[in-house]
Order: C-alpha cells, then sequence, then structure tokens
C-alpha cells in the first residue's frame, strides 16, 4: 500500500492536478461563502468542465471543490449568521457571537483549522481502511451485491427522508427514472412511448444539475427581495482577539480529534450526513467540556468541534462508495456520478483496475487539505469580498454555467430541455418533502441493481431459496430492518421534540 | 399553501401510474428474453411506489379529515412564486432562442432578464458581466473543452 501512495503523490505533484486543486479550492470558498449557494451547486456546476480532463485533475479539482466548499459555508455563517447548510448551524451560533463581540478573526481562524484537521483525519482513515475492507467486499457474488444495494436503498431511503416513506418514495422514483430508455442487457426499451430520444434514458448531467442545483436557484429567486447582507469581518483593537493561538489550538485539540472521530464514524454510514455528525460532536463536547455555559454564546471549543465534525465527514463518505459503490449522501452521489463520467466505477474493482489513478486521487485529496489551510488563510478578505457580491451578479452566471454544463454532457439542445423538466421535479420534489439526493442516488445504483439481479437469477435458476444460502444475505436483511426500526425510533423521538432551526426547510 | 393536499393528489397519480406499470404489457418492447424478465424490477418498484405513496396520502387524508392544524412543514410558502414562473420562462426562452440566434447574442439578454429579476439596477455593471462572461464560456468551452456552443443559423 506505501507503494501505491508514494506513486499517488509522484502523479499528483504535477503542474496540472496541482492548478486543478489550487482553482478547486479557490471556487469552493467562494462558492461555499455565498449564501444560498452550497458545495454540492459547485461541484454539479463544476463537473462538465472537467470531462475533457485527465481523470486525475479533473477527480481532484471536483473534491478540492467539495472541501473547500464545506469550510467556505462556515464564513458566511461566522459573518451574517447566515449557515449555507444545516450542518454549519452550530458554527454559526457561536461563530456569530464572536463576529459580534469583535472576534470574528479568531472565529474564522478556529473554523479553518478544525476543518482542516478534521478533513485531514479522516482522509488519513480513508486511504488506510478502502483498500482493506474492497478486499473484503471483492468477495462478494451478484447475490450478496444484490442484498447490499437493497440494503443501501433501504437505509440511505429512511434514513435521509423526511419521514420513512418519503425517503424510499424518493428513492422509488430515482429508480422508476433510471429505468427509462434500452436496457443494457436485454436491449429493449422501456418507457420510452415512441421517443427516439428517450432510448439512451436521461442524461445524467443535465438532470443531476435540473434536480440539485437548479432548485437553489429557483430558491433564491422566490426570496429575491429578502435584503442583501454584505459579508464584514469585525477587527478587535487587541490583536489576540483576530487569530488563534498555538496554545488556544492544543487546549481544543482533543475536542478536534475527538469530533473528527465522530464525523469519521458517522460519515461512513450510509444516509446520516455531515449535520448529524455536527449535532452530535457538539453536543459530546458540550457535554465534556469545562465551560458548557458559554456553548452556543461565542465558543471557541463549539466551533471546533462542529466544524471538525462535519468536515470529516468529507473524507469518510468517500468509503461506502469506494468500497461498495453506495454513496452515502447528495455529495457522494454526485462525485460517484463524476468518477463514472469518467470511467471509473467507484467499487472494489478500483483499487485493482485503476490504483494508480484511486492513489493519486487520495493523494489530491490530502494535499488540498494544505492547499486550503495556505489560500483560506492567507484570502480571507478577498473571499470574503468575493461572496458579499450582489445575487443578481452570482444567480445569472449560475444560470449560464448551469445551462452551458447541461449541454457540454452531450452537445445537444435536448438536455437542456431535461434540465428545464427536472428543475421542475427538483423543486416540485422540495416541496412535497421528497428527497432530491435520494432520488439520485437511487437513479444512480439501479443499472449496478438491475444487472446483478439479472446474474443473481441465472446462477439461482428455479431454485430461489439460494437467495438465502448465503449468510450475507442474512446480515444484509437484519441490518435493513435494524436501519429501518432505528430510523422510525429516531424520528418518532424527533417528532417529540421541537426542531432546531436550520432543519426547517427555507 | 397546505401540503397534505398536494400529498393527497400526488399519491393518487403516483398510485395510477404504478398500477399502469403493473398492468400494462406494452411499456417495454422488442429486445431479447433475459432469466429476470425486463418488466420485473419496473414492477417491483411500482408496488413498493404504491404502497408508500398509499402511506404519504392516507396519512395526509387523514388529518385533512381532522381539520388538524399542518405542521410547519405542511405549509408551503407562496411568496414570490410569480418570480420562478417568470425565471422558467425565461429558461424556456433560452432554451428555443440559442439554436436559431447562438449562444454568443441570446445569453447576454438572458443574464440581463435573470439580474432584472433579482432587483439588479446598476446597468453599467451588470451589462458589462452579461456580455464579458458569455464571451469567456464561449471560447473557454471552445479552446479548452472543445465543446462548440451554438452559433446563429438565422
Amino acid at each position: 500500500m506505501l507503494d501505491n501512495i508514494l506513486s499517488g503523490f509522484g502523479a499528483i505533484l504535477a503542474v496540472g492536478p496541482i492548478l486543478g486543486i489550487i482553482l478547486g479550492v479557490v471556487i469552493g470558498i467562494i462558492f461555499g461563502a455565498i449564501p444560498g449557494i452550497s458545495a454540492i451547486m459547485a461541484i454539479a456546476i463544476m463537473l462538465p468542465m472537467t470531462f475533457y480532463v485527465d481523470p486525475i485533475i479533473g477527480i481532484t479539482m471536483l473534491l478540492a471543490v467539495y472541501k473547500a466548499g464545506i469550510y467556505g459555508g462556515s464564513i458566511s455563517a461566522i459573518l451574517i449568521n447566515t449557515p449555507g447548510a444545516a450542518a454549519s448551524f452550530l458554527t454559526a451560533q457561536d461563530g456569530h457571537a464572536l463576529t459580534k463581540a469583535g472576534k470574528a478573526g479568531k472565529a474564522l481562524d478556529m473554523s479553518l483549522f478544525a476543518s482542516v484537521s478534521g478533513e485531514m483525519l479522516a482522509t488519513l482513515v480513508l486511504i488506510l481502511v478502502a483498500a482493506p475492507i474492497s478486499a473484503i467486499s471483492l468477495q462478494a457474488g451478484p447475490i450478496e451485491k444484490v442484498f447490499l444495494l437493497l440494503f443501501a436503498f433501504t437505509v440511505i431511503g429512511s434514513m435521509a427522508g423526511e419521514s420513512i416513506p418519503r425517503g424510499l418514495l424518493s428513492c422509488c422514483l430515482g429508480m422508476l427514472f433510471a429505468m427509462v430508455g434500452m436496457d443494457s442487457i436485454t436491449g429493449s426499451s422501456r418507457f420510452t412511448f415512441g421517443v427516439d430520444e428517450l432510448i439512451g434514458g436521461f442524461t445524467f448531467t443535465p438532470m443531476l444539475i435540473g434536480v440539485l442545483v437548479m432548485p437553489e436557484v429557483i430558491n433564491v429567486i422566490r426570496r429575491r427581495k429578502v435584503p442583501h447582507h454584505e459579508l464584514a469581518i469585525t477587527r478587535s483593537a487587541n490583536p489576540t482577539d483576530n487569530r488563534i493561538s498555538f496554545r488556544e489550538y492544543k487546549n481544543v485539540f482533543r475536542t478536534i480529534l475527538k469530533s473528527s472521530g465522530i464525523g469519521t464514524f458517522i460519515g461512513a454510514l450510509p444516509g446520516l450526513g455531515s449535520s448529524t455528525a455536527a449535532f452530535i460532536a457538539y453536543g459530546e463536547a458540550k457535554r465534556t467540556s469545562k465551560k458548557p455555559d458559554q456553548y452556543g454564546k461565542g465558543s471557541v471549543e463549539g466551533i471546533a468541534a462542529a466544524e471538525s465534525a462535519n468536515n470529516a465527514v468529507c473524507g469518510s463518505s468517500m468509503i461506502p462508495m469506494l468500497t461498495l459503490s453506495i454513496p452515502g449522501d447528495d455529495v457522494a452521489a454526485l462525485l460517484m456520478g463524476a468518477f463514472l463520467i469518467h470511467g471509473l466505477t467507484p467499487g472494489p474493482m478500483i483499487f485493482f483496475e485503476h490504483t494508480e489513478t484511486i492513489y493519486a486521487i487520495f493523494a489530491g485529496f490530502l494535499i488540498t487539505d494544505l492547499f486550503l489551510l495556505g489560500i483560506a488563510r492567507s484570502g480571507f478578505r478577498f473571499f470574503v469580498k468575493m461572496a458579499s457580491l450582489r445575487r443578481y451578479y452570482i444567480f445569472p452566471c449560475v444560470t449560464v454555467f448551469a445551462f452551458t454544463g447541461a449541454f457540454t454532457a452531450g452537445q445537444n439542445m435536448n438536455d437542456i430541455l431535461v434540465l428545464i423538466g427536472f428543475t421542475v421535479v427538483g423543486y416540485g420534489m422540495r416541496m412535497v418533502g421528497l428527497n432530491p439526493a435520494v432520488f439520485i442516488i437511487g437513479f444512480i445504483l439501479t443499472p449496478f441493481l438491475e444487472q446483478n439481479l439479472d446474474q443473481a437469477f441465472a446462477i439461482v435458476g428455479g431454485e430461489y431459496h439460494l437467495f438465502f444460502a448465503s449468510p450475507f444475505s442474512w446480515v444484509f436483511i437484519a441490518l435493513s430492518a435494524f436501519f429501518v426500526y432505528s430510523s422510525m425510533r429516531v424520528k418518532r423521538k424527533g417528532s417529540k421534540a421541537p426542531a432546531p432551526a436550520a432543519e426547517k426547510p427555507a | 399553501m397546505d401540503r397534505r393536499k398536494i400529498d393527497v393528489v400526488l399519491s393518487t397519480l403516483l398510485i395510477i401510474a404504478a398500477v399502469i406499470i403493473l398492468t400494462n404489457d406494452n411499456l417495454a418492447e422488442g429486445g431479447a428474453e433475459s432469466d429476470l424478465g425486463i418488466m420485473f424490477l419496473p414492477r417491483v418498484v411500482a408496488g413498493f411506489i404504491i404502497i408508500f405513496a398509499a402511506t404519504i396520502g392516507i396519512q395526509s387524508l387523514n388529518k385533512l379529515l381532522k381539520a388538524a392544524a399542518p405542521d410547519s412543514n405542511e405549509i408551503i410558502i407562496t411568496n414570490g412564486f410569480s418570480g420562478i414562473f417568470i425565471y422558467i420562462g425565461i429558461f424556456v426562452a433560452y432554451w428555443l432562442a440559442v439554436p436559431h440566434l447562438g449562444f454568443l447574442v441570446t445569453t447576454p439578454f438572458i443574464m440581463l432578464a435573470v439580474a432584472i429579476l433579482l432587483g439588479g439596477r446598476n446597468w453599467i455593471p451588470i451589462i458589462i458581466v452579461s456580455v464579458i462572461t458569455p464571451v469567456l464560456i464561449y471560447y473557454g468551452s471552445r479552446e479548452f473543452l472543445r465543446v462548440y456552443l451554438p452559433t446563429w443559423t438565422l
């Protein structure tokens, strides 16, 4: 493994990948810091631009956008109390309290150091754990894979939706849309209704941009009369209030380590995501803190806990995707699409078929943290200025990028129609409480399910009991039932307790 | 707007669509035979859609019949919806115009329209951004990505 890691560093330390990482970090921070634009939106917009470059450059650039975008969300959370995502809600509480006290520099520094620490630790876990897990999962045949995929659908659908039926319905709808077009095994065309353009199915990129990106733009359009907030860094006359000293960092290092561990563990489980990680880590840090009363009122330790946990999810959410072909959340689903577009099929075989590429991507993932630290630290003022741009400059550009991105996928105007159609579908899904990310995961995984199901049927012939002959089958059935049951319990508990403000729809 | 009413209508429509998938044999055409059967998975999924849609629809209908007060997530805020329709209209116009007028000609007008919709009134910077952005994208796509965006065909 060490040889592979070293050769990965050799491949990534070239002009192209480094430029890609720098560009990705800059774009990620800017997009993440702009209220109303999330990391996922930035990745989806950047995705078509990576089609024509080497996968090492393209994928590392997207991963840099992801990491930097998640960190960038904390800038607007700290400066104007507007969390870009629910995961930054807790950062906003403590960070904005520090901003009001003239200590924005301290909050921003802590957020950056905690984010980078959390991401680095999770990336190291990813590098060390992914290949051994993939070696185990290689033992799985088509029957086991069918149960694994059913487990993934059940867990993601039940954990990620507003309610279990809504989450699972979102997944089923994604699966149904994936079945449109010519079947790769039999050559039959399904649900095409005589329309030739549908034989190839729905093009992935326009659909992705339509379902995940454009509803965010529409949300901004709908709330266009909400006043614009200018981002500004408040400065204290006391220089120690404008930065984090090594001693302060050392004091919270235990919290960062523990929160990163929580974030890494939660991120590796499909369907939970960064908000859950941030809330659990924050709660745990508060429980064990010497000054729990300061939490929510400007606690540096609170920022460290929330940020290190939600950023640790970045690295570990790649573990199920790269080892089992299961994207754990919406960003992982998007990245899985990016891997597929670049000819890399995420799953255990990736470590054997594309060893050099995957380890180069891992090395890039690790190096990104150093660039993020350097670029963010030296360019706070620039990023704050860029993120303060008024929305009537930003969103016309986003519209054009979405159009160009959708067109670039197949150089076909019909893809723009797909984009418009799925924009309406994506926004409609959010309105009725269906989960667009689960929809996308259902869409991506269905061809794998159908292929494995077909092979499994060929293996068992008429003896259907053989489906349940493997212990893997029973393990995954038991795990699915356990996750649905625990999800029902969590949701029942959640419905009794008042929901946090950040979880409410915008 | 009460989301529960939409739930009932949407669930009904989904159940009807799922029943069509379960009962209609003409939804797939051509191709070879397989062990699985081309409509096996769609029908399994359609079955699950019926179950989940019915669960959502019945829960919402029950609440409506009991005249229970809606939860915060069961109310759809419709303020600013006119802007959404205008935006979708702009996008459709963009789609229709680009094949004829070309990307470079259409895009500045579209960007200007979206900027105005978002309340932009600083004309000079908005016009500069609306002209420079498409030019950069057009030549960037052509030179670096080898993607040729549509040009004027009239």
